[in-house]
């Protein structure tokens, strides 16, 4: 049974990858296609006249793809560890049945899965409380701890650390801080690396905090980058013709918006082979009761 | 039954913080916006003196406008220009563009969290209508008349584009007051097989058009006889036979009867879907048409591809003659081969039209008086309009023979500031040409301007207040979405879909629209005697 799985699952699963890697594939060729081609032909799944000109175009100025990409890369990294290191405290704290607070606090961190303040509000205590504005932690405070991170890492400290290791290391006379770092987080690295994965994607693919926060050019991250071109074109095309043509700024060519987007893709597909075997394991374990 | 308990008290707490919250939420934006009156009394105040030293102020000036590299440096050289010719306005300016993508999110929040700024552009695709509603710009009346001489020099005949409830909220570009449409082809395949344009713009039949579409697809392989510009027809039937009040509902400018109609059910539009339609049937118009308009995969990018002969129903460029065919130069060089325009039509002085270009002043201004200044300044001071426009002379560009060109060996992309949107403030008229441009662009315009002028429009002032019938629109809105793209393309067939639009069009409460919009004119005509 477990040595021949069922044929029909294999054609599905087939399928189904299918269906993830073809969008992937149109994308690569269109940016490896001559711009007139495009014009001419529209998108097709075989390059019609091989072309990098648009990969050309971008190393030739590179300065804001490369910018975007460090400011993406050190977001991505500082905000991975501290949000790792909040997430699992609060989470550890709220699975300690011995906690006197931990139903309020628990309620709370489920309150935020259910309401959120708004736009507005959410806006305001980062330009008027924090002043974050225009600054990297604009682009790493906001993502640094989702209610649903803290919920599934809770789950696993609750079910896969005996309480009884607790009060062993208690009796040899541990403290509360040697405890969490010398037992608990060596213990539960599959959880840690399950979250690392969740939150460094979010990390990576976020640009609304850029759209929202940043003017500075210099901090603008790989997505938004992506996003801003994207979103001109959009917006250019809905008001061109009630602006009657006035507004002349030209659309950056399909392939070079294409070309970023594989750039754009390029570390996630590296880094999550690496990270994939935690990615089972910690997932399965923190959601499972039992 | 603890924990039951430990949940009330703590719902309890929630919901008292919350109320507290709001409630210091909702002082703070009152006292907000009380700050941001009182500075307005200051404002006056020291603007009597304003041959004495006012305080130094920075003017922030939002604008959409993609990145520009070089930004600071323009923007230091603004302040540095300005400190030393207008030593007493003493103020800076702080150039804050926004992107195109971004600009409704982020203007939003900013005018909502009350964050500091002076003046915006806006207009009334970008939100006008609904920023005056939530009283985030501030009245100009008085400002304009104390601060604002050179502004009412040129435009003081225009304000009622931006004119809501009796006060003026936005100022006009000083610019052309309307545009032409019209018929655009390439010279090459039009001298190759002899067109006569000079008819063709004699007649302005679109008719008169389909031999030549036909030689061309004869003859032509390979040749896309008219590609579509997003809404081809719309484009040309909106201007040339409809006065528009709102998207669908106009009067039909033949009539001078003041009777509000949606177009949809004039013989007009349907005269022209169905010969857009033929068109389409036999090949004339490019087969993915309906959806090209959608991707902004436009006309002139397919023209540039060399395999497209015309274009209908697109703006024409202002020249010294707008009644004659005249060759195209600006597109000639976007698209890379020459171009020849063929008007069918100059547009009437259009209420509409003069809301599509404005600066305002937020109510977040600290300063409006000074604001008001810097705004005057872009209508005086060619050198400031300049320098905001075409970045640095030497830097970002260089004059040949009073033209502008960029700087040897430097492209749009990477000479670091190509702002290029002359038409977003100031007097555009004191602005360079472009090399490549007609020299005398601007005298075409001003004499454009007077035939616009002579020739206003018979609603010319009116303004319609859609609130009453806002949920109604939305609902039309969504059923044109899925039929104007293939009725302009010519792709669906009129006959059979038009009534099917239509009926949809009542479901949606299209009649109360057009009821709504009579009533307003009729209110309108009373009070102005018309």
């Amino acid at each position: 049974m477990t040595q021949r799985a069922n044929p029909l699952i294999h054609v599905l699963l087939l399928l189904t990858s299918l269906v993830c890697l073809i969008p992937f594939w149109l994308v690569l060729v269109v940016s490896l296609t001559e711009e007139k081609t495009l014009l001419r032909y529209g998108y097709s799944f075989w390059p019609k006249k091989f072309d990098l000109t648009a990969y050309l175009y971008l190393i030739q100025d590179a300065t804001p793809i490369v910018r975007a990409y460090g400011v993406s890369i050190v977001v991505t990294v500082v905000g991975v560890i501290i949000s790792l290191a909040i997430t699992s405290m609060l989470a550890y704290s709220i699975s300690r049945s011995d906690f006197p607070l931990k139903g309020i606090f628990t309620f709370y961190v489920f309150l935020t899965l259910l309401f959120s303040g708004g736009l507005l509000p959410w806006y305001l205590v980062y330009t008027r409380f924090l002043h974050v504005q225009d600054t990297l932690w604009a682009l790493i405070i906001p993502g640094l701890l989702s209610g649903f991170n803290v919920l599934i890492m809770r789950t696993f400290f609750a079910n896969s650390i005996p309480p009884s290791l607790i009060e062993s290391s208690q009796i040899d006379g541990a403290s509360e801080l040697r405890i969490y770092f010398s037992m608990i987080l060596p213990l539960s690295l599959p959880v840690m690396a399950t979250i690392g994965l969740f939150v460094t994607i979010s990390y990576w693919n976020e640009w609304f905090t850029s759209l929202v926060f940043i003017n500075n050019q210099d901090l603008y991250t790989m997505q938004y980058l992506l996003n801003k071109t994207l979103l001109n074109i959009q917006f250019l095309a809905q008001v061109t013709s009630v602006a009657g043509g006035q507004i002349t700024t030209r659309p950056p060519l399909e392939s070079i918006r294409m070309a970023m987007a594989m750039i754009a893709i390029c570390p996630m597909a590296l880094v999550f082979p690496f990270l994939q075997k935690y990615f089972v394991k910690g997932l399965t374990i923190g959601a499972v009761k039992g | 039954m603890n924990s039951k308990k430990g949940l009330t008290v703590l719902l309890t707490t929630l919901l008292s913080s919350a109320i507290v919250f709001s409630g210091c939420s909702s002082n703070t934006t009152k006292s907000g916006s009380s700050s941001s009156e009182s500075p307005k009394n200051t404002a006056s105040s020291t603007a009597a003196a304003v041959k004495s030293d006012l305080k130094p102020y920075e003017v922030v000036m939002v604008y959409p406008d993609s990145t520009q590299r070089d930004l600071e440096k323009v923007q230091n050289a603004m302040n540095e220009y300005l400190k030393s010719t207008y030593p007493e306005m003493n103020m800076t300016v702080k150039l804050n563009p926004v992107d195109w993508g971004a600009w409704g999110d982020k203007t939003n929040l900013m005018f909502a969290s009350g964050e500091k700024f002076d003046t915006i552009f806006t207009a009334n695709w970008l939100g006008f209508e609904s920023q005056v509603n939530k009283g985030a710009l501030l009245p100009l009346d008085d400002l304009l008349k104390q601060y604002g001489p050179d502004i009412e020099k040129v435009e003081k005949d225009y304000h009622s584009g931006a004119t809501r409830g009796g006060k003026i909220y936005g100022i006009h570009t000083h610019q052309e007051l309307g545009g032409s449409q019209g018929i655009v082809v390439r010279k090459d395949l039009a001298e190759k097989y002899h067109f006569d344009l000079a008819a063709l713009a004699k007649s302005r039949k679109m008719e008169d058009l389909e031999p030549m579409l036909k030689t061309i697809k004869e003859n032509e392989p390979g040749i896309t006889p008219m590609v579509g510009l997003p809404l081809p027809l719309e484009a040309y039937f909106k201007s040339g036979k409809m006065e528009m009040i709102l998207d669908p509902v106009g009067l039909v400018r033949s009539n001078k009867d003041f009777k509000a109609v949606s177009y949809y059910d004039t013989d007009e539009y349907m005269n022209l879907a169905r010969l857009t339609h033929s068109w389409f049937k036999q090949g004339y118009i490019n087969k993915d048409a309906s959806t090209s308009v959608q991707s902004n995969n436009d006309g002139w990018s397919k023209m540039k591809t060399g395999n497209a002969f015309a274009i209908a129903g697109a703006d024409m460029e202002i020249v010294s003659d707008n009644s004659v065919p005249a060759p195209m130069p600006i597109r000639s060089k976007q698209v890379g081969m020459d171009l020849i325009q063929i008007p069918f039509n100059i547009d009437s002085l259009r209420t509409r039209k003069l809301a599509d270009t404005t600066q305002a002043i937020s109510k977040n201004s600290e300063d409006p008086a000074r604001a008001m200044m810097l705004l005057n300044l872009f209508f005086k001071d060619a050198k400031l309009l300049s320098l905001f426009n075409y970045g640095i002379e030497g830097t970002h560009y260089v004059l040949k023979n009073g033209q502008v060109d960029l700087p040897e060996g430097k492209t749009t992309d990477n000479v670091g500031f190509y702002h290029d949107n002359q038409w977003q403030i100031g007097n555009q008229m004191l602005n360079y040409t472009r090399v490549g441009e007609d020299p005398k662009k601007y005298e075409n315009y001003e004499k454009f301007n007077k035939d616009v002028a002579a020739d206003p429009s018979i609603i010319f002032g009116f303004i319609f207040d859609s609130e009453p019938v806002k949920n109604e629109l939305i609902a039309i809105e969504n059923v044109r979405k899925t039929y104007d793209a293939g009725l302009n393309s010519g792709t669906l067939d009129p006959d059979v879909e038009v009534p099917k639009l239509t009926s949809k069009l009542k479901a949606a409460g299209i009649d109360k629209v057009v009821a709504e919009v009579q009533k307003q004119l009729d209110e309108w005509r009373k009070a102005n005697g018309k």
